[in-house]
C-alpha cells in the first residue's frame, strides 16, 4: 500500500526502496524532466532526489499531506536548488499544454492520478486571477515582476493573489498541520 | 509576532514554495521562526506548491531503466551506510549502558545471551580458520556482540560455502591496469542462492570520489557485450577484503567475473578501460 512505503524506508526496509521507485519514480522523473528540460540533468537530479527521499522518509507526516505530495515538496526542493544553481527557469512547450486537464491517465500511477485531479480542482476553485498567477510562477517559473509585466497586474496584486491562491489550495487540499489551519489575515 | 513580521514571514514562505530562498531570505526566515507564535506552518505552502506542480503533469513518464539501475545502487549503499551507523551507535551504547545496567540491579539470563552468541561465533570461526584454511583470506572477523545477528560478509560467505551444493570458484587474475599487475583472491557463487561473494587480496584502495569497482557477471549463454552488474564497491584499505556480490539480474552458469574500474556510482554499460581483474571458471561445477 503506497501510504506505508515511506514509513517503511524510514524503518530500515530496503525491499520498500523497489515500491518507492515502481510508486513514485514516474512523477519523480516527469517533475524533473518538466523543470530541467534536460535530459542529463534530469537523470542527476533524480538520483539525489531519491537519496533526499531515502534521508528524509522518517520526517513524512500523514497528518499534514500524502505521501505522493511529500515525495514531490522533496523532488521540487532539488529541481528549484538546482534551478538556482545553474540560473534557469521552470519552462513548459506552451500555456495551453500545462492547463489543459489530462484527459488520459491510465497508463499511470493511480495514486499520482488521484493527486493530480485533486490538485486540478483546488486549482478550480480559486479566483481566475489567482488561478493564472499560482500556474505562471509554479508551473512557467515566471517571477512575480514578470508576471505582473505580463498581465499588467501591479506587483503588490500579483503577490497577493500568490498568497492567497496558496493559502487556498491548501485548505482545499487539507494540506498541513492542524495549527495551521487557523485563518490569517491576509 | 507583529503583524508585520508575520507579513514578512508569509512573503517569504510563499516565495520558498514557489522560487526558493537565497541563503540570506533563509537565514531570515529562520530568525522569524525562532520569534514564534505565527500561525502559519511553513511547510505547508511547500506542500501545497509540490501538489499544484502535480496538475501540471499532463503525463507522467516511467523513468529510464538505467536511471533505475542507478538509484537501486545508491539504495544499496545508503542502506549499507545507513545500517553500518546504526551498528556503531548500537556497539557505543552499549558500551555506555553496561555500567548503568549494573547500577539497576544484576544481570538476567538474557545479559548473557549476546556474549554466549558472540563466543560461539569466535569458536566457529577459530574452528574454521584452523581447519579449513592455512591462510585465510576473511578479514573482517570482528564481532559485536551488540549486533551478534548481522554476519560480517566473510561469515556469510562461509556459511554459503557451508550450505550450497552448486557453488562455483575461480581465482581473480590481473586485468589490463598496469597498476594491478598482481592480484590474489578469489569469486564463489552459487546459481541457487543467487549468491557470490569475492575475497581480493592486493586490490589497491580506490579514491571513491572519482572511481569505484564495478562487478559484471558473464553468462556462459550470454554474449560478451551483455554482462550482468554485479554492483560497484570500494576498497578502503589495502590487504584482504570481502564483498558481497549484488547482481542486478538473475545470473545463471556464469562463465566470468570481470572487475572494472568505473566513475562513482557506476554505469549501465561499461566501456571496458580499465579492467582490474577477471576471474575465468574454468572447471564445470563443483560441489562446495
Amino acid at each position: 500500500m503506497a501510504e506505508a512505503i515511506l514509513q517503511r524506508i524510514a524503518q530500515g526496509d530496503q525491499d520498500a526502496v523497489q515500491a518507492a521507485l515502481k510508486t513514485y519514480g514516474g512523477l519523480v522523473w516527469s517533475l524533473a524532466k518538466r523543470m530541467l528540460r534536460n535530459q542529463e540533468d534530469a537523470e542527476d537530479a533524480v538520483q539525489e532526489i531519491f537519496l533526499d527521499i531515502w534521508k528524509n522518509a522518517g520526517r513524512f507526516d500523514s497528518s499534514q499531506s500524502s505521501e505522493t505530495t511529500f515525495v514531490a515538496m522533496i523532488a521540487r526542493r532539488r529541481l528549484i536548488d538546482r534551478l538556482r544553481f545553474n540560473q534557469r527557469r521552470i519552462s513548459a512547450d506552451s500555456l495551453e499544454d500545462v492547463l489543459a486537464e489530462p484527459a488520459d491517465r491510465s497508463d499511470q500511477n493511480i495514486q499520482t492520478v488521484v493527486e493530480a485531479k485533486e490538485a486540478f480542482k483546488a486549482l478550480d476553485v480559486l479566483r481566475p486571477e489567482q488561478k493564472q498567477v499560482l500556474q505562471m510562477s509554479i508551473i512557467h517559473g515566471l517571477s512575480h515582476q514578470e508576471i505582473a509585466d505580463a498581465t499588467g497586474m501591479p506587483l503588490g496584486t500579483v503577490k497577493t493573489h500568490a498568497r492567497r491562491g496558496l493559502i487556498q489550495a491548501r485548505q482545499y487540499l487539507g494540506i498541513g498541520s492542524p495549527d495551521s489551519q487557523k485563518e490569517v489575515a491576509v | 509576532m507583529s503583524i508585520e513580521r508575520e507579513e514578512a514571514r508569509l512573503d517569504l514562505l510563499v516565495k520558498q514554495a514557489i522560487y526558493g530562498l537565497t541563503e540570506e531570505e533563509s537565514r531570515e526566515l529562520k530568525q522569524l521562526d525562532l520569534q514564534g507564535g505565527s500561525n502559519f506552518d511553513g511547510q505547508a505552502f511547500e506542500l501545497t506548491a509540490a501538489a499544484l506542480s502535480i496538475a501540471s503533469l499532463e503525463k507522467v513518464e516511467p523513468m529510464p531503466q538505467h536511471l533505475e539501475a542507478r538509484i537501486l545502487l545508491d539504495a544499496d549503499r545508503f542502506f549499507a551506510e545507513r545500517a553500518s551507523s546504526a551498528a556503531k551507535t548500537a556497539t557505543t551504547s552499549g558500551a555506555e549502558r553496561r555500567p548503568a545496567s549494573e547500577e539497576t540491579g544484576g544481570w538476567s539470563l538474557w545479559n548473557y545471551f549476546p556474549w554466549a552468541v558472540a563466543a560461539a561465533a569466535c569458536v566457529a570461526l577459530a574452528v574454521n580458520v584452523m581447519t579449513d584454511d592455512p591462510n585465510p583470506t576473511v578479514v573482517q572477523q570482528q564481532v559485536q556482540p551488540q549486533v551478534e545477528q548481522k554476519l560480517t560478509p566473510a561469515q556469510e560467505r562461509d556459511r554459503l560455502l557451508a550450505s550450497a551444493r552448486d557453488v562455483i570458484k575461480a581465482s581473480w587474475a590481473p586485468g589490463n591496469v598496469k597498476e594491478i599487475d598482481q592480484i590474489g583472491g578469489e569469486v564463489v557463487w552459487s546459481d541457487e542462492k543467487q549468491t557470490g561473494y569475492m575475497t581480493f587480496k592486493g586490490l589497491p584502495a580506490n579514491d571513491a570520489s572519482k572511481e569505484t569497482y564495478q562487478l559484471w557477471i558473464f553468462e556462459e549463454n550470454q554474449g560478451d557485450k551483455t554482462p550482468i552488474d554485479g554492483g560497484v564497491f570500494d576498497v578502503n584499505e589495502n590487504g584482504e577484503v570481502v564483498v558481497p556480490i549484488n547482481a542486478k539480474l538473475k545470473a545463471k552458469n556464469p562463465a566470468l567475473f570481470a572487475i572494472t574500474i568505473e566513475k562513482p556510482g557506476g554505469v549501465v554499460v561499461s566501456k571496458r578501460e580499465k579492467i582490474a581483474a577477471a576471474a575465468k571458471i574454468e572447471a564445470p561445477k563443483t560441489s562446495a
